[in-house]
């Protein structure tokens, strides 16, 4: 047992030490994961503090919609874009996605009835696949007009909703988003890069020098599973650091939850790369298999708000859902590896079987 | 002959039908360099490869040192060492850290340089294998296999695809380690090699050995029967002219 582990380290550290001098391997586990950290934190800073593009087409000279235009300018949820001026313009702008919404004031905007209040109605267009943005904006609007309303007249409207943004506990969005960002570089280090590795090494016969020793297939199992481990505890580490640096993370759980809780997820995702990659003959069978088995688990993370009860129900069995879930009460809430009994048991149940699978369906060549 | 280390009987194979080895028998002694030669597909690679346990015999038996290679085949891979035809070794990796990988999957420890230094070279411990030329490689791999200092070692033919310095630097190596009373078995296309290095060869054709005996033997017995070659005695031939013109110093990059 203890010639067995000893060798299994052996195995683990020279794997080691042949990934460091691998410089597309490094880029793609550790730099890359830090680009697709980069880009979805910016994103979600934005949506922090978020804003609408927005162009307003002015078609009436009333005081009370000059007042409006010029309330707009001091509105920090909207940006104006002063150079556009024709609805058809704006259209199309919107069409390419560089306006969230158009405001449009007719001719008759802002003219008062015959109680001397002024009246009009503000068109607020919207994309169709983005009711919320039509929705959030109205409702921006109408307070807007409230209180240009109140500065001409004078008058208050006695029922008034105030709006505010809910960050609870000062958790940022980006403090939600981190889990599924850890969560899906683990899915691709894992899966990509053992379903890509094995297959590699069997075409160029290093596999089969080793069948020639009396090394045994769970012994390069385990090692190559202790190498990805620790190379995505790397990964995961620098993720974090960078978040905290850069994004000013909030951490509201304990460090060892959130690390036993991650080797576990790594260790599970790097099953199912090993189970293809153990299995695979050459890259050609496992290329296809991995974006098989992967893709609908990243799918997951930006489709599942989308989807209609029953498959949300169904893709909560995924093991990502679980893994992603673990990590964010952890990280967010503040919850311990007891308290997340159903996330342990999904994955627990996934471990297993991927395992038993992988070994079993191992191939030296 | 002496006690034998290797005993094969009825060895047999097939792939889909197809008999690639037709039960054959024969003894390896211990210390003696056994060749096996032949025409491609004859059977020789198969035929090692179920000796060294790495494909599964489908009848016959092989007795290694005593171990009964079917039984018990990773007690086999501990006491003898390969080098395949066909197989490589890990990329971006030192010479020194290959063969520390290897001690460490025979669990025995080892000094890298000592045994770079059998293989000469010495001078190539920090380099990785990728940048080794071919008769470089060859040597390493020879140099690995020996890292568990095994009873016997197989080599698959070990000289193809090298240059003449190459080769005959190889044979040196090969003669050195009989000389340490390891047994060699190895497989070759090249007869002056067979004739060189082997105490005793072996002829597969179709899967069956169809002659076993000395170099020396083998060639008075087709004399015997009558064969005569067109004889122009040449003092040298052209082999000998490259030899004599590129001497025999190896060219490494």
């Amino acid at each position: 047992m203890k010639r067995y582990i000893y060798t299994v380290l052996v195995l683990c550290r020279t794997l080691s030490i042949r990934f460091v001098r691998d410089k597309v391997a490094l880029f793609f586990t550790m730099l890359f994961p830090l680009l697709f950290l980069l880009v979805f934190g910016a994103l979600n800073q934005r949506a922090g503090g978020a804003h609408f593009d927005v162009a307003i087409i002015n078609h009436s000279d009333t005081a009370f919609a000059k007042q409006f235009v010029a309330s707009t300018k001091n509105n920090k949820v909207l940006k104006v874009y002063n150079n556009i001026t024709s609805i058809d313009q704006a259209k199309e702008r919107m069409g390419r996605g560089d306006l969230d919404s158009i405001l449009e004031l007719p001719k008759e905007f802002g003219q008062t009835n015959d109680t001397g209040v002024p009246t009009g109605q503000v068109v607020v267009y919207y994309e169709e696949s983005n009711p919320q943005t039509g929705q959030t904006l109205a409702g921006i609007i109408k307070q807007s007009l409230e209180s240009t309303n109140y500065k001409l007249t004078g008058n208050v409207d006695p029922l008034t909703v105030q709006q505010k943004s809910t960050k609870t506990a000062h958790l940022t969005s980006f403090d939600y988003v981190f889990a599924s960002v850890l969560g899906f570089t683990t899915v691709s280090l894992g899966i990509f890069g053992m379903a890509n590795g094995f297959p590699v090494e069997k075409r160029t016969g290093r596999l089969r020098r080793l069948r020639a020793t009396p090394l045994k297939a769970s012994q390069l199992v385990l090692a190559t599973a202790l190498e990805y481990l620790l190379i995505g505890l790397a990964s995961t580490t620098l993720m974090f650091v960078v978040a905290r640096l850069v994004f000013h993370f909030n951490m509201r759980g304990d460090y060892l939850s959130f690390i036993v809780f991650m080797i576990f997820g790594i260790l599970l995702m790097f099953g199912f790369g090993l189970a293809i990659g153990g299995w695979a003959k050459n890259e050609n069978q496992s290329a296809p298999l991995a974006n098989l088995v992967a893709l609908p688990m990243m799918g997951v993370f930006f489709l599942r708000f989308l989807m209609p009860d029953w498959l949300d129900k169904i893709t909560g069995y995924l093991p990502v859902v679980p893994l992603v879930n673990g990590v964010r009460a952890i990280t967010t809430e503040g919850k311990t590896l007891f308290q997340l009994g159903s996330e342990l048991l999904i994955m627990g149940v996934w471990t297993i079987v991927i395992y038993v699978i992988a070994i079993k369906f191992f191939r030296w060549e | 002959m002496a006690t034998p280390i290797l005993k094969v009987k009825g060895l047999r194979k097939s792939y889909g039908g197809q008999e690639a080895v037709k039960g054959i028998s024969f003894e390896v002694a211990k210390g003696e360099v056994f060749g096996i030669v032949g025409p491609n597909g004859a059977g020789k690679t198969t035929t090692l490869e179920m000796i060294e346990a790495l494909r599964p015999i489908d009848d016959g038996s092989v007795l290694l040192n005593g171990i009964n290679v079917q039984q018990d085949p990773a007690r086999v891979k501990q006491v003898v060492g390969i080098q395949l035809q066909s197989s490589s070794f890990y990329d971006r990796l030192k010479l020194t850290e290959q063969l520390r990988l290897f001690a460490g999957i025979y669990n025995v420890s080892i000094d890298p340089m000592a045994l770079l230094q059998e293989v000469e070279l010495t001078d190539k411990a920090s380099s990785f294998v990728e940048n080794l030329s071919g008769g470089q490689q060859q040597r390493f791999s020879i140099a690995a296999a020996l890292v568990n200092s095994p009873l016997i070692l197989f080599l698959d033919e070990p000289t193809t695809g090298l240059d003449p310095q190459a080769r005959r630097h190889l044979w040196a190596l090969v003669q050195h380690i009989k000389k340490k009373g390891i047994t060699v078995i190895l497989t070759t296309h090249y007869m002056e090699e067979a004739e060189l290095l082997c105490d005793r060869v072996a002829v597969m054709d179709n899967g069956t050995i169809i002659a076993l005996d000395t170099p020396k033997n083998l060639v008075k017995s087709l004399l015997k029967r009558g064969f005569t070659k067109a004889q122009h005695v040449e003092q040298a031939n052209l082999e000998d002219v490259f030899i004599d013109l590129t001497g025999k110093e190896l060219r490494e990059a």
